[in-house]
């Protein structure tokens, strides 16, 4: 037995050198195939790595879901490369130590081939490095995000700030509004995307008259409704978060503000938390359950409610980013004709996909960011959200060029 | 008057009387019990479950508001009865104790919730104009019972007789039992009004809000922070100690940066305490 081993281990250390050599003949595959040592044959495994407890449980139950759908489907009809995918959940528990723990989990133990996830961007910088730095995995971030973040073995399929406000200014700017408020929570997202709203309405003519942040840990808005109302502008651009962005909206509308209130935080995932107060705020979406679809997306929200009658699927989950997520990466790894790191990553460079919800979206290449479908809905009282403007496809701009 | 200052004015009380009212139930049982409770957050966020399972299922805050306090003064005295009591005689373990049931309380309610967070509609939805500006009704109503929550509290456990006798035990248990005083009943009820106060003022600050698990422990740093400001042993202590932060936490934002106002508020507070380590109300 013990001969057998060597063998077979000198044999391999043979193949690495002859393998150098032939390989610069773009036929390393075929000598592997050949030797019968290569392709896995097991599932491929998809770490999906978010919180299903604490805080932010609502969303990452809603994400293993979403995951679940996207990898039964792809199983029904034959896998990848003949292969089956298989979910293997890690809760991160909203927690940036957990997540930490449980990431090194599915790199070491698990071993999965790529892992998918996170809620914030707290986690994400937890555990990018352990994953896709020292772990040499590949990670897909299926959220939207502040923007900026280039880490090698890390792809990103939610939307960046300007996919999300340059439109909402536009639409400000068109109809008439001169003067801007801006506010948010103190952390990076909220400010990035501030950064890039004043960018927008300042380049267009507009003047931002505020531009206040509230700390984490603040559990009363009304100062900041005040400073809002004061404020006496146009349009309000509105980064508050849960659960405060429920008191800073249900101010502002109490306190007679008229204008146009625009925040990317709002869809039919969280409407209902508003009430009717939620009446008339712009926001835009890589998509918007309410309203007609196209066919594919159509047929596919009909098979998540059959699946998950309870279920949430909503562009304030993710939802319709983890299921592109997981579809670019069967792309790729279909391209690249395998599950070698280096190898899906020359593939994801430029992979499309056109089957999801919403339209297609494509990694625009070199970014490591990705283009996708926008949509402009006005909330209504009842939650439902009316699209005002099918925005086309948006491209990333500013990310990793 | 301009708006912008009828708001100033509004908001400084408005947070402020959230604060103090907040903070009554701890005065109780942080304040005069000396137990230092950490679960005081998760009572609140109990009182706030009890209005939203009423406005949801019976379609009335009010109902909810007033239902509050009976059932977690009825939770709180369960807890002293199994859990409290065994921890009289060390403050650690009530730290550490209380820590846990307050864990176990929010987890709990986590588990149950299908979303991020549960409306819960005010009795009284309305704004009024007042000088220019228009402000919550709801939140003029929380300052006015705010003010009757302190006083009928002060009246209880400061001028009638039950209110003296839990004074006694408080003060000296062993003198308080050879008087025929049932130390162990005072106890347990002193605790149980903690509770019930604690549970009103979540059932109040709701509405308005949202109602999710951490609620209550949002809430729990600013609420020992006035406590320890306002010193242990009476209760008047605290709710000083609730005024002296409340006004800053709710007037310094309009001068400065919201960010900073809250850092400045607690430096602030962090320093009293070192140059007067007993409070405001120094017993």
């Amino acid at each position: 037995m013990a001969d057998t081993k060597v063998t077979r281990r000198s044999m391999l250390k043979g193949m690495a050198v002859g393998g150098a050599a032939i390989g610069a003949t773009g036929s390393l595959g075929a000598f592997l195939a050949a030797c019968g040592s290569s392709a896995p044959t097991g599932p491929i495994k998809v770490g999906v790595l978010t919180d299903v407890t604490g805080a932010f449980g609502v969303v990452g139950k809603s994400n293993v879901e979403t995951a679940q759908f996207a990898v039964d489907e792809i199983n029904a009809a034959g896998g990848v490369l003949g292969r089956q995918l298989q979910v293997v959940v890690a809760d991160s528990a909203s927690d940036t130590t957990t997540a930490a723990t449980v990431a090194r989990q599915l790199v070491e133990k698990d071993k999965v081939d790529f892992v998918i996830g996170t809620v914030t961007s707290a986690t994400r910088e937890a555990v990018k490095g352990i994953i896709c730095t020292t772990g040499k995995t590949l990670m897909v971030i299926p959220t939207s995000y502040e923007g900026g973040d280039c880490t090698e073995n890390m792809w990103v399929v939610g939307a960046v700030p300007n996919q999300q406000v340059d439109p909402m200014a536009a639409y400000a700017i068109e109809k008439g509004a001169k003067t801007f408020y801006c506010c948010g929570a103190d952390y990076s997202y909220p400010r990035n995307m501030i950064k890039q709203f004043r960018a927008q309405v300042e380049a267009s003519g507009g003047t931002v008259v505020g531009e206040d942040y509230y700390a984490l840990t603040d559990t009363d808005a009304s100062p900041l409704v005040s400073k809002a109302l004061a404020a006496g502008a146009d349009a309000i651009f509105d980064v508050t978060i849960l659960p405060l962005s429920v008191q800073f909206l249900k101010g502002v509308v109490g306190g007679g503000f008229k204008g146009i209130h625009m925040s990317p935080l709002y869809d039919e995932g969280v409407n209902s938390l508003f009430g009717a107060d939620v009446q008339g705020v712009i926001s835009v979406q890589d998509f918007f359950s309410s309203g007609d679809h196209d066919e594919t997306t159509t047929k596919l929200m009909a098979a998540y409610k059959a699946k998950y009658p309870e279920g949430i699927f909503a562009s304030s989950f993710n939802s319709p980013a983890w299921y592109r997520g997981i579809y670019m990466y069967k792309a790729a790894v279909e391209k690249a004709g395998s599950t070698e790191l280096a190898k899906v990553n020359g593939a994801f460079d430029g992979i499309s996909f056109d089957k999801g919800f919403g339209g297609k979206a494509a990694m625009k290449a070199g970014t490591r960011h990705c283009t996708l479908p926008m949509f402009m809905g006005e909330m209504q009282a009842d939650g439902s959200v009316k699209v005002t403007e099918d925005l086309g496809v948006v491209d990333p701009t500013g990310q990793c060029a | 008057m301009t708006p912008e200052l009828v708001r100033t004015i509004f908001d400084t009380a408005s947070v402020a009387s959230i604060l103090v009212l907040l903070v009554l139930g701890m005065a109780v049982i942080v304040g005069m019990m000396r137990i230092f409770n950490l679960c005081q957050g998760e009572f609140v966020m109990l009182g706030a479950v009890v209005a939203y399972l009423c406005s949801t299922f019976l379609g009335s805050t009010l109902i909810g508001i007033i239902l509050a306090p009976i059932v977690v003064g009825l939770f709180g005295s369960l807890l002293e009865r199994t859990v409290i009591r065994r921890f009289y005689g060390s403050p650690a373990g009530a730290l550490l104790a209380t820590f846990a049931v307050g864990f176990v309380i929010r987890e709990v309610v986590r588990a149950l919730m299908t979303q991020q967070g549960a409306p819960v509609p005010a009795p009284i939805p309305d704004s009024v104009d007042i000088g220019g500006a228009q402000l919550p009704v709801w939140r003029l109503v929380i300052m006015v019972v705010t003010i009757l929550a302190v006083a009928g509290t002060y009246l209880v456990l400061g001028r009638s007789s039950i209110g003296l006798r839990a004074r006694a035990t408080l003060d000296n248990r062993e003198l308080a039992e050879a008087t025929g005083i049932s130390t162990r009943r005072m106890y347990a009820g002193t605790y149980a009004v903690g509770a019930a106060l604690a549970g009103f003022a979540g059932a109040m600050v709701v509405p308005g809000r949202i109602l999710y698990p951490d609620i209550g422990i949002d809430n729990l740093v600013p609420m020992f922070i006035a406590v320890m400001v306002g010193g242990l042993g009476t209760i008047e202590g605290p709710l000083l100690g609730a005024l002296a932060i409340g006004v800053p936490f709710g007037l310094m934002p309009a001068l400065v940066n919201p960010v900073f106002a809250q850092v400045i508020v607690i430096i602030g507070a962090i320093v009293f305490m070192r140059l007067r380590p007993g409070g405001l109300v120094n017993r």
